[in-house]
């Protein structure tokens, strides 16, 4: 196993608290003044040049949202956040609304590069193909060509740029930033828009509602099955500032999409907020694939810093036979508060949730789905693996509920966490929730530590503690490894290595 | 969403206050007892819980609760007879304990009245978590019930059956058992009545090292009683407890089972059943605490669902961090047989150790059709086929206790349920 030795080697090189990804950068920012008011709303507003029902709509879920009170249920515990006391916009300099890769600032190319996503067009295809972006053939329609990624750059508060725009626009996708989706497609976010997670959801889906920068919009129209796969790439570099984005993705009858989403940011004592929301639409018979790999500045070994992460994400599969998938590998920010969901609507449809939580040093996790029976004949299923390790906690949150009208509803829901140390928690609370008599679910979770068998078992074959560690380790998650896109499946395994370092002993 | 809201006192909350300064003079208690009463009834005034107390999720007892009877002094209820032949019966009539008590080498009763007088019974009347509403309902207006101590070393070969008995107004009881070192008995706890009562009851268990019990709670009331309980229970070292609980009846039935390991090599079963008709809402909620290492605990919970009946499990299993070695195993397989019924479960695990082997399963299915088919296949009519079924679902649960007259006496009472709701 090629990937598990490629982690060892990393693992081997880094310490402890060593993020690899916690550089920042300086880049000449535009910034509201700090805090949040009606005000700063409409500066967010004006600064996007949107249309006066998208203020009008920002400006209500405000409203709302200054009556709210931060949710308390989860098993996660932070100071509390002085939401006043951030940035809710900061932009850099240089972007009014790149259209080719040239315009954007070199710096900002850095950035990405050094990340390890190349946002030159011909270095996308994982450095392997050399040829310029406009030399490739002209994709035949309806064929996936692995291996290209479409990549929309999100940088604090605006989407920096996006690839493979008119290729995709060829087989009829629109792939771009939602502030552009916002001025060129309002017909389809007005459409769409909250339709699934609505303003008045959540706190932190109410305030991302008010002040959402930026984030993905993908439209797949009818019968199309997307050319390659879709991916975001957020970076949080400026200080004290608020992430907030917003992705809408919609596949029409029959359309199929595979989106990947990545984050990172600067390694801060300050600890950042991160609130997305993230919306997914399936009409009859459409597919969408969503895949996250979260990797959040995690805060150092004394917990100080990092990201507080708290998502709203939510699918509707609103079409008969539709179908969504989450993939998560989770291995960043000191909090995790993130529930992606789907709700099974139309009738034959189905819902998978796939999960990895890892979670070291002082981070809190508490992350897991919901499955919403609605349609007949439905169906869902949850893999999620909990691996907790240092002074950790890890809690796996999910529901399951079968509507009256929910004939021959099916679940199969399968959690199991490992414990790496004395110091850690492992949680598991699933809520199943049964109105219809054909509904049909099973649950099961266990918790264990990597057992003594296992381990000796590989030891004996010479290898050493912390390799049969992580070898065990991969072999736990490999259920949801194997659903992740190839290039991100790699990338997981290492993170999962990365992640767990300093665990062992 | 989370919008402040000032809430207003529902009936329910406005009558149990008033019932509490109506009843302060007639209650017995030393200062100390009376104390706690006080701020029992304080912890009623905040309200009684909601769905937003995550405990209370799916019984909304400040909405559930639409009213509650007034005490009524002319309610007589009568002893029943007990499940097991030749039982030692410790009746509790409307609230009011038994002047002629049972002798039996080894054991000593008390009326709980008396030990509320004298204030011995304080330190029990503490409430457990910020969410005990049970605990504090009980603890405002208990008036009676026992106490139950069996010396070390005794074997009991007959069960003690302990009866709260009600006819309608309202009865509020505590049964307390200690059980000595070494130890061996079966205790019988009967919830059961004619009346649209509101019952609360508290059982509070403590086994010594070695102690051997197995406790049965058959709950029966009147599908218009409300029925609030709770079990708890502390396991010393090398302790063994088998607890049973078959609930059968009330309106509004809220058993809660809080069993804490405190020695090394306890071992706790729960095996429960839930059988439920009409309209009821019957929720059982466990908390386990594996508190100390080297213990271990399994549950098992079967539920059948039928009309309009909801139901709800939630078991939440606490490992401790110093608890290594833990062995904790929990399911719960429910059958839901009519579309107007609902079964929610939570089971949940709360991990700080790591060296431990913890697993819950739960299900909700309905009845196999290849199972069914197998039966009518062979000439069997289909409802009584389904009931076959049914019987054979819960029935395994009552099989595993391994004395022959107590599992009699539960599958007699099975067979009654399925006569009078299959």
């Amino acid at each position: 196993m090629p990937a598990v030795q490629d982690t060892i080697d990393r693992v081997r090189k880094i310490d402890v608290d060593q993020y690899k990804y916690g550089f920042q950068t300086e880049i000449a920012m535009d910034k509201a003044p700090k805090g949040l008011s009606e005000d700063i709303i409409r500066f967010i507003s004006a600064k996007k040049d949107e249309p006066s029902w998208m203020l009008e709509w920002r400006l209500e879920a405000y409203r709302r949202w200054v009556t709210l009170d931060e949710p308390k249920w989860a098993r996660v515990h932070y100071p509390k956040i002085d939401f006043q006391d951030l940035y809710y916009y900061a932009a850099p300099k240089s972007t009014p609304g790149p259209t080719s890769l040239s315009d954007v600032d070199p710096e900002l190319l850095r950035v990405y590069e050094k990340l390890g996503i190349p946002l030159k067009e011909q270095e996308i295809l994982a450095g392997v193909q050399k040829t310029d972006a406009s030399e490739l053939e002209e994709p035949s329609d309806n064929v996936y060509k692995s291996g290209r990624v479409a990549v929309d750059a999100v940088f604090d508060s605006v989407s920096v740029v996006t690839t493979f725009k008119k290729e995709l626009a060829q087989a009829g996708v629109i792939f771009c930033s939602i502030s552009e989706a916002i001025r060129e497609h309002p017909e389809l976010v007005k459409k769409y828009l909250g339709s699934v997670v609505p303003t008045s959801d959540n706190f932190y889906a109410t305030l991302n509602s008010a002040v959402f920068t930026d984030g993905s919009f993908v439209f797949v129209p009818k019968g199309v099955r997307c050319p390659m796969e879709l991916s975001t790439y957020f970076r949080m570099n400026e200080k004290n500032t608020g992430q907030f984005e917003r992705t809408l993705i919609i596949a029409e009858e029959g359309a199929y999409v595979s989106y990947l989403e990545g984050c990172t940011a600067p390694q801060r004592d300050e600890n950042q907020l991160h609130a997305a929301v993230v919306e997914l639409i399936a009409l009859d018979d459409a597919e969408i694939k969503y895949s996250t790999v979260q990797n959040w500045y995690p805060g150092d070994a004394e917990g100080k810093g990092g990201i507080y992460n708290f998502v709203t994400k939510r699918g509707d599969c609103r079409g008969h036979r539709s179908k969504i998938s989450w993939t998560q590998v989770e291995t960043g920010s000191a909090i995790t508060w993130k529930y992606p969901s789907c709700i099974l609507r139309g009738d034959d449809s189905s819902g998978e949730f796939y999960s990895i939580a890892v979670s070291n040093g002082y981070q809190q996790v508490d992350s897991g789905t919901k499955m919403i029976h609605l349609g007949k004949n439905t169906s869902s299923r949850i893999i999620s693996k909990g691996i907790a390790a240092g002074l950790s906690q890890n809690t796996y949150r999910g529901q399951v509920s079968a509507h009256r009208k929910a004939t021959n509803a099916r679940n199969f829901t399968n959690c199991d966490s490992l414990l790496i140390g004395d110091q850690c928690g492992a949680h598991t609370v699933p809520y199943m929730e049964a109105k219809n008599a054909t509904a049909k679910f099973e649950h099961e979770a266990t918790t264990s530590k990597i057992s003594e068998d296992q381990k000796f078992y590989v030891m004996q074959r010479g290898i050493p503690e912390e390799e049969a560690i992580a070898l065990i380790v991969n072999g736990f998650v490999k259920d949801v490894i194997q659903q992740l896109p190839m290039e991100f499946a790699v990338e997981a395994q290492k993170l999962i290595g990365i992640s767990l370092e300093g665990s062992v002993g | 969403m989370n919008i402040h809201t000032t809430p207003q006192r529902t009936p329910a909350e406005t009558a149990l206050i008033d019932a509490f300064s109506d009843r302060l003079s007639l209650l017995p208690g030393d200062g100390t007892v009376m104390l706690k009463r006080d701020d029992a009834i304080e912890a009623i005034k905040s309200g009684l819980p909601t769905r937003r107390i995550e405990s209370w999720h799916y019984t909304d007892l400040r909405r559930l609760l639409a009213s509650v009877p007034d005490f009524d002094p002319a309610a007589a209820a009568k002893a029943i007879a007990p499940i097991v032949e030749g039982s030692a019966v410790l009746p509790v009539l409307n609230g009011v304990s038994s002047t002629k008590l049972p002798t039996v080498d080894g054991v000593a009763v008390q009326r709980l009245s008396e030990k509320l007088t004298d204030g011995s019974a304080a330190p029990g009347l503490d409430p457990y978590g910020t969410d005990d509403a049970i605990g504090a309902l009980n603890t405002a207006f208990v008036a009676d019930g026992y106490f139950v101590d069996i010396s070390d070393g005794t074997e009991l070969d007959k069960p003690i059956e302990l009866q709260n008995l009600q006819a309608g107004g309202q009865t509020h009881v505590r049964l307390g058992v200690r059980v000595g070192a070494g130890a061996k008995a079966v205790i019988v706890e009967r919830q059961a009545g004619e009346g649209a009562a509101l019952v609360s009851s508290v059982s509070q268990l403590l086994l010594g090292e070695g102690a051997d019990v197995t406790w049965l709670i058959v709950q029966e009331q009147p599908d218009t009683a409300t029925h609030l309980a709770q079990f708890k229970a502390h396991l010393g070292k090398n302790a063994k407890l088998t607890l049973f609980v078959m609930n059968a009846g009330g309106k509004l039935v809220r058993q809660e089972i809080v069993v804490k390991t405190t020695g090394e090599g306890a071992d706790f079963t729960l095996r429960g059943i839930n059988l439920l008709a009409g309209d009821t809402h019957t929720d059982v909620t466990m908390v386990l605490d594996h508190a100390v290492p080297h213990t271990a605990s399994t549950e098992v919970i079967r539920n059948v669902v039928t009309g309009k009946a909801r139901g709800i499990f939630q078991g939440r299993i606490n490992v401790h961090q110093y608890a290594q070695k833990t062995n904790a195993k929990m399911a719960c397989n429910t059958l839901l047989l009519s579309d107007d019924g609902e079964f929610s479960t939570k089971p949940e695990l709360e991990i700080f150790a790591d060296d431990v082997v913890c697993g819950h399963g739960a299900t909700v299915t309905e009845i196999d059709h290849s199972h069914l088919f197998y039966l009518m296949a062979r000439g069997i009519d289909e409802k009584t086929a389904r009931g076959l079924l049914v019987k054979a679902f819960v029935a395994e649960v009552i099989e595993e206790l391994d004395d022959e007259a107590i599992v009699e006496a539960l599958e007699a009472r099975l067979d009654g349920w399925f006569v009078a709701h299959g």
